[in-house]
């Protein structure tokens, strides 16, 4: 068992202010434009982090895999230059939830895979983590997805307490940054407080898929729902926000873009939404996936059956946020368990 | 920074010129807008004619930015004369390339809009209905939004100068608003049209919290029947909830809101086949 120790609120924010003084940290902030909303975002002081928050639009996974990341420029010179875009900033990421934690490992897994990857992992090294608790909203389903009490590439852990934060160390990294704080031994009082608040989010935790991963990859594999696919496209607007909120999603595009100046420019990744009409169209002008309610059906065999073949487990952490960004109200719960019932119901 | 080398499609540094139909003028403004990047481009470009920006005008030009739509049986000689002496046209915003405000006078008979907007003094008067530029000549690269939006107008041109081809997206404005990272304005109980608009904006009016008026017009296969299901979805979850039940819109009022910006060609509100998409 981990090392647990307790940090104040007073101790967090000056643990906060020396991280933040050491080198960058992400952290859940406010909104300027939008309170009440939070995001992760560099910090430039403690007071901004945000501990206690319910979810994000988009995840943590931005850290290491920005929305829109330059890879190289170029130059048209004779001969033609290429200059890599690097970063080799160590930086700290704070404030990830346990659902989110798992995501950042499945991408771990996804981009080791042969072909490898190689940015993911560079941005992986720079980063030190701070996951914490949370308590869900009617969206979240992490207990069903087995991801609510992950500490996968943890540093620290944060547990809300009573006296502050039940800090939980997991690694030597985590150990070293504890250089910079003020801890105290933990008292029984502070384990059982923080026992009572996993019990208390795992009693909030209604949403469940109604089949283990093994059936429920099964049925995907076995049934033919074409019909049902048809009705959840008549409401699928394909905007693709259920992909791009997602935190195990990681198809991007490349695009080379033109300065002003037109004798040079970048290459930049940016990411991909299977949902979108033309993700799949290929050379030739051949589309694989045209057809809204193959690419709807794509997006579950995707998460539950081919990655879950892959890698051992649905790539879905339960995290809710695909539900949460859905305008047309397309619930990846309600969904997967209509695919369940109807698949039983044939039986 | 400004370049003498001649671009490589014209041979020389071409001319442009700025030319405006049936609107605003608020995209020639726009661009002006630029100022920095402007004085860029205006390193690989003279130009010749802006009614916004300059007082000569010039009947010769290699490249015409077009915005407005088409309105009278006089625009179509005209647009028809520029295209021949241009050899690129560049349309300019969405009444050139979509059909934006323009077009909801097309849901009327040509003489009872004649009437409401002239009454008595209509006679001699003559319109027909409103179309985007593409309907009418060959449009070699098209920008939208209303007014234009720059970063697209940016791409366009330097497509366009380096002889690259240029596809408007073909998204909603969702994908640009969640890749950067915005809040969205259903979550706020809003109602917003960014899920079947076409993107390329940058999500510009998300980015201040407000919703999308669908200014680019729709995607290619935008569902619009999707959207009036979720706008009318009584047993939805939580946020989607908080949107129908607090403005409670009819379809008609959801059609009214999609005409706004889009009436060429009519809207396809019915419900599509499953395999047409």
């Amino acid at each position: 068992m981990a090392a647990e120790l307790l940090m104040t609120p007073y101790a967090m924010d000056r643990f906060m202010g020396r991280l933040i003084a050491e080198g960058p940290v992400m952290g859940p902030r406010d909104r300027r434009v939008q309170p009440g909303f939070v995001k992760f975002e560099w910090l430039s002081s403690a007071d901004e982090l945000v501990l206690e928050y319910t979810t994000t639009t988009i995840p943590p996974k931005k850290a290491f895999f920005p929305p829109r990341q330059p890879l190289f420029e170029f130059e048209l010179s004779e001969p033609p230059t290429i200059t890599a875009v690097q970063e080799a900033t160590p930086f700290t990421l704070v404030g990830v939830h346990p659902c989110d934690l798992a995501g950042l490992s499945m991408l771990d897994d996804a981009y080791a895979r042969e072909p490898a990857e190689a940015c993911w992992p560079a941005a992986r090294a720079r980063a030190r983590v701070i996951g914490v608790d949370c308590l869900p909203d009617e969206y979240c389903f992490c207990f069903a997805m087995n991801t609510c009490n992950s500490r996968e590439g943890a540093d620290l852990f944060l547990t809300p307490i009573a006296r502050g934060y039940l800090v939980e160390v997991l690694t030597e990294a985590g150990e070293e940054m504890l250089r910079l704080s003020d801890v105290e031994d933990a008292e029984d009082e502070d384990r059982s407080q923080a026992q009572a608040f996993r019990r208390d989010k795992g009693n909030r935790l209604s949403a469940s898929i109604d089949a283990s991963p093994e059936e429920f990859a099964e049925i995907l594999e076995t049934q033919e729902l074409g019909e049902l696919w048809r009705e959840i496209a008549g409401r699928c607007y394909s905007c693709g926000s259920c992909n791009t909120t997602c935190p195990t999603c990681f198809c991007f595009d490349i695009n080379d873009e033109f300065d002003l100046g037109l004798t040079g420019g970048q290459r930049v990744r940016t990411w991909d939404s299977c949902q979108l009409q033309e993700f799949a169209l290929v050379a030739g002008g051949h589309n694989f996936r045209r057809i809204r309610w193959q690419r709807v059906r794509h997006r579950w065999h995707r998460k539950f059956l081919y990655l879950y073949r892959t890698f051992g487990r649905p790539y879905c952490t339960g995290c809710g946020r695909c539900s949460r960004a859905c305008t047309a109200d397309i619930n990846i719960v309600d969904v997967s368990n209509e695919v369940i019932a109807r698949a039983r119901g044939r039986v | 920074m400004p370049q003498e080398a001649p671009i490589p499609r014209f041979g020389h540094k071409p001319q442009v010129a700025f030319f405006d139909f049936a609107c605003c003028e608020g995209c020639q403004l726009s661009v002006l807008q630029l100022e920095e990047k402007l004085l860029e481009i205006l390193g690989h470009v003279d130009v010749v004619t802006w009614r916004e920006a300059m007082t000569e005008t010039s009947s010769e030009y290699d490249i015409a930015f077009c915005e407005g739509s088409i309105t009278t049986e006089e625009d179509i000689e005209r647009i028809r004369a520029i295209r021949k002496q241009a050899e690129v046209l560049v349309t300019l915003g969405s009444c050139a390339s979509g059909g934006c405000h323009n077009e909801l006078k097309n849901q009327w008979s040509m003489d009872e809009v004649l009437g409401v907007v002239y009454g008595d003094d209509a006679g001699g008067i003559s319109t027909i209905p409103s179309r985007p530029i593409s309907a009418v000549v060959d449009v070699d690269y098209q920008t939208f939004g209303c007014p234009v939006s720059l970063p697209e107008f940016v791409t366009v041109v330097s497509c366009m100068l380096t002889g690259q081809h240029y596809e408007p997206p073909n998204q909603p404005v969702c994908v640009e608003c969640k890749l950067n990272d915005y809040v969205c304005v259903y979550e706020k109980g809003e109602v917003c049209l960014g899920p079947v608009t076409r993107c390329g904006c940058n999500a510009i009016c998300t980015s201040f919290g407000h919703a999308c008026q669908g200014c680019r017009g729709l995607m290619d296969s935008a569902n619009l029947p999707a959207m009036l299901k979720a706008l009318t979805r009584e047993e939805a979850h939580s946020i989607m909830r908080m949107v129908v039940e607090r403005h409670s819109l009819t379809e008609d009022e959801i059609a009214a809101k999609l005409r706004i910006y889009n009436n060429w060609p009519e809207l396809r509100m019915e419900e599509a086949q499953p395999d047409d998409d």
